[in-house]
């Protein structure tokens, strides 16, 4: 009775399930993809503001009234002269007192604040990398210390902070030649490696900029007379513009750095502080409705933000410590 | 994950958990995604399947805060989800269908597949042909039990359809895959019968 299935189960049945020569890279196309479009740094926070405008539009269907998020709420914003601010960063950040290079086995603690886009949820998290990147550290649910080893990813663009600091090491401290070295990097030319996502040809201007804000926010061990000369490179750099007034996810108010460019969905600052010019955190502001899919409510609106901040970044001896 | 937990998260955890980290969802690929390559590729070939299957994870990672905890067993969501790409290409599919019945060359398995005999062959191509005719909703619970080794409560979950309708698409599917097969199966065509 069963011919006609048992027939059909052996057709095609030759057709082999794939092993770890396919499921490798279509592993890492797909996390590419839900990481966002393009690069993995930065927008890996992001996924997490995506699925809060999900969770909110559910709740937006019950109470049609509820308020959209508003830019009205944002203090308003002046921008300054971009070039007098870096030149006063610069000099600001050369007189700082230099860190001693921290060991293999140290941790490179982090705390920051995350501010969703839609539901406004403001969630903390703290983080230990080891300085080697080998094993990551946090504590779990239950307050419960959880160290896990780091599995390699060899097509990831992101470092451990041991490599960060390689990286710094090798940079000149005249800005025209960091500037060039920074462009001409081929790390963060052919990286993050990403099956089925098509290379994406980045500007020089974008790729100086993009480099250079990532090296300033993670400023473990940044030698003085480098982090001065990130500084004035980065007034080299075309379409630098800096904003006063701009909010990081703990309310504070400091310097907005973006940059000028083709993207019409979101404005990315980078926020520093208006006197020690040090790092706070990033602020993303839509520009417009964006779609996700074929949605057809937005997934996040025109004006909505989404901000981190960055409370703490120290170099301590175990997990759990805080400096 | 953490390293120290003892034995296997069902889907449903991990999903959960990919809610706030999501490099997790990675682990619900690695378990589920080659079998749906496999089962795509049967139908369409191993090109399109790569683009179906990466398109389903994504889609499933975007809505995986609806999934339904109460399903230990992610599978029939993520081939639901599938079905639903797969219906995109209707006219592929059954182009290659059709192509097999006029031809006898099966496109899809003949990488894999040193010459069939000519009876085998023959029902195939019946096979191919019932499969061309079936409505897409008959066609798609037939294959989900056939070549993805789904229950009925599978099949309606997967399809969001009620298990009676499962029943009775199954019944209409292969009462046509009997009767195409019932051509090239001496014991049972219906000349002979007559004829005996």
């Amino acid at each position: 009775m069963d011919e006609d299935l048992r027939l059909l189960r052996e057709w095609r049945a030759e057709i082999p399930e794939p092993g770890q020569e396919w499921i490798i890279p279509q592993r890492r196309r797909m996390l590419a993809r839900i990481r966002g479009r393009g690069r993995a740094l930065g927008r890996r926070l992001l996924l997490v503001g995506a699925l809060g405008a999900a969770t909110a539009l559910a709740v937006a269907t019950l109470r049609p009234e509820a308020p959209a998020p508003s830019p009205a709420s944002a203090p308003p914003v002046a921008r300054l002269d971009s070039g007098v601010v870096l030149a006063h960063a610069a000099e600001v950040a050369g007189r700082r007192k230099g860190d001693r290079v921290p060991l293999p086995t140290q941790w490179h603690y982090t705390k920051t604040l995350d501010k969703q886009a839609n539901s406004g949820t403001v969630t903390a998290s703290e983080a230990w990398i080891r300085y080697d990147g080998r094993q990551s550290a946090a504590f779990d649910e239950g307050g419960k210390m959880v160290v896990s080893d780091v599995p390699p990813d060899p097509g990831d663009d992101d470092l451990s902070p041991q490599q960060y600091d390689a990286k710094l090491r090798e940079l000149p401290t005249d800005p025209k030649k960091l500037l060039a070295k920074v462009t001409a990097d081929r790390h963060w030319i052919d990286y993050p490696k990403e099956e089925g996502v098509p290379e994406a040809a980045e500007p020089d201007a974008d790729r100086a900029y993009r480099v250079i804000m990532l090296y300033l926010s993670r400023y473990g061990t940044m030698p003085p007379r480098l982090e001065a000369a990130m500084f004035r490179a980065l007034a080299l750099v075309p379409g630098v513009r800096v904003e006063q007034g701009v909010s990081d996810a703990a309310g504070r108010s400091g310097l907005g750095v973006w940059m000028e460019g083709t993207d019409t969905v979101f404005r990315n600052y980078y926020i520093l502080d208006r006197d020690t010019y040090r790092y706070l955190g990033t602020r993303m502001v839509w520009l417009r409705d964006e779609f996700i899919g074929g949605d057809s409510e937005p997934a996040f609106r025109k004006g909505a933000v989404w901000s981190t901040a960055l409370l703490s970044s120290a170099i301590v001896d175990r997990p759990g410590r805080r400096g | 994950m953490t390293a120290d937990e003892p034995g296997r998260l069902d889907d449903a955890e991990v999903i959960r958990r990919s809610e706030r980290a999501p490099e997790v969802f990675a682990d619900l690929f690695d378990r589920h995604a080659p079998a749906l390559r496999r089962y795509v590729a049967r139908r369409l070939g191993p090109a399109l399947a790569d683009d179906i299957v990466s398109d389903a994870f994504l889609a499933a990672f975007r809505r995986r805060h609806r999934y339904d905890a109460s399903h230990p067993d992610a599978r029939p969501w993520l081939y639901g989800i599938a079905a639903r790409l797969i219906s995109r290409h209707r006219r592929v599919e059954v182009r290659l269908y059709r192509a097999l019945v006029r031809s006898g060359a099966d496109e899809i398995a003949e990488p894999y597949t040193e010459r069939v005999d000519d009876r085998i062959a023959a029902q195939q191509a019946g096979l191919a042909g019932a499969l061309a005719e079936l409505s897409p909703g008959d066609r798609e619970v037939l294959l989900l039990v056939a070549w993805a080794d789904m229950s009925y409560d599978d099949v309606a979950r997967a399809l969001d359809i009620p298990a009676g309708t499962v029943a009775s698409r199954l019944h209409r599917a292969r009462a046509k895959t009997r009767q195409a097969l019932g051509g090239s199966h001496p014991a049972t065509t219906r000349e002979e019968s007559f004829d005996g």
